[in-house]
């Protein structure tokens, strides 16, 4: 049984009161993780990685049927919760010229010998030892943060390509990087 | 529907259908199954998105058009 839901029955004298605890005790359970997770992503904004653990924790204590789901489950949708809510707010607060020229990805790291520039040459690797197809879909979707939808307009195939090429492309480049024994 | 379990953990889709598979999620555990794992690859693709910079002559992985 998920611990998250446990012992909730029947204890509380208000839905509010009911409601508190259950965000209290979601915090308890998630909220360090989540909160490293999501700085990871915020580069070093901590004020805006709590804002979207907050706002990840509101959105799981209001899809409450999710939190009976398996732990291990429960971890994943709340970590692309978070993703979605950081790549949206990525999205607003930039405001990046598209039709000039877009940004390049920077797919080196300079080998300064930390740890860090040596997982990104990894998965520099493996990306580059995929498909050009998946290659490219990976590049122009997640890499670039665009939608599916703007990634096939600029690639000029449909968008249910797009999305069945980043499957087949994510699932191999997991394979690669499970074989490489790259940390997450 | 399936093939959208990557979309989705990379967060590439457009608001409805994030919302569509996430109904689709509820009831398929093939996706569940899926989502678990692959949810730690974002986060590993990351690592390219904040890596120190490339220097002028590292050759770009994608053809600019
Ligand atoms: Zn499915």
């Amino acid at each position: 049984m998920c611990p998250v839901l446990g012992h909730l029955d029947g204890r509380f004298e208000s839905a509010d009161a009911e409601a508190e605890h259950r965000i209290a005790v979601l915090y308890q359970e998630f909220g360090g993780p989540l909160l490293r997770h999501v700085r990871k992503s915020t580069g070093n904004d901590l004020q805006w990685a709590e804002d979207v653990v907050q706002e990840t924790i509101v959105r799981a204590w209001r899809n409450s049927a999710r939190l009976q789901w398996e732990p291990s489950l429960i971890w994943a949708w709340l970590l692309t919760v978070a993703r979605r809510i950081v790549i949206d707010g990525r999205r607003r607060k930039s405001v990046r010229p598209q039709e000039v020229e877009p940004p390049e990805v920077d797919m080196m790291a300079v080998p300064d010998g930390s740890e860090r520039a040596l997982s990104a040459m990894i998965v520099a690797d493996a990306l580059r030892s995929l498909s050009e197809e998946h290659r490219e879909v990976i590049e122009q979707t997640y890499l670039r943060d665009r939608t599916i939808n703007e990634a096939a307009e600029i690639l000029g195939i449909p968008p249910g390509t797009v999305k069945s090429r980043l499957y087949y492309g994510i699932r191999a480049l997991r394979e690669l990087l499970r074989d490489k024994g790259v940390a997450g | 529907m399936h093939d959208g379990v990557a979309a989705y953990v990379l967060g590439v889709l457009d608001e409805d259908e994030h919302e569509a598979f996430e109904r689709h999620l509820d009831t398929c555990e093939r996706c569940q199954a899926e989502l678990i794992e692959l949810v730690e690859l974002p986060e590993q693709l990351d690592e390219l998105k904040n890596a120190p910079s490339a220097s002028d002559d590292d050759p770009p992985m994608s053809m600019s058009r």
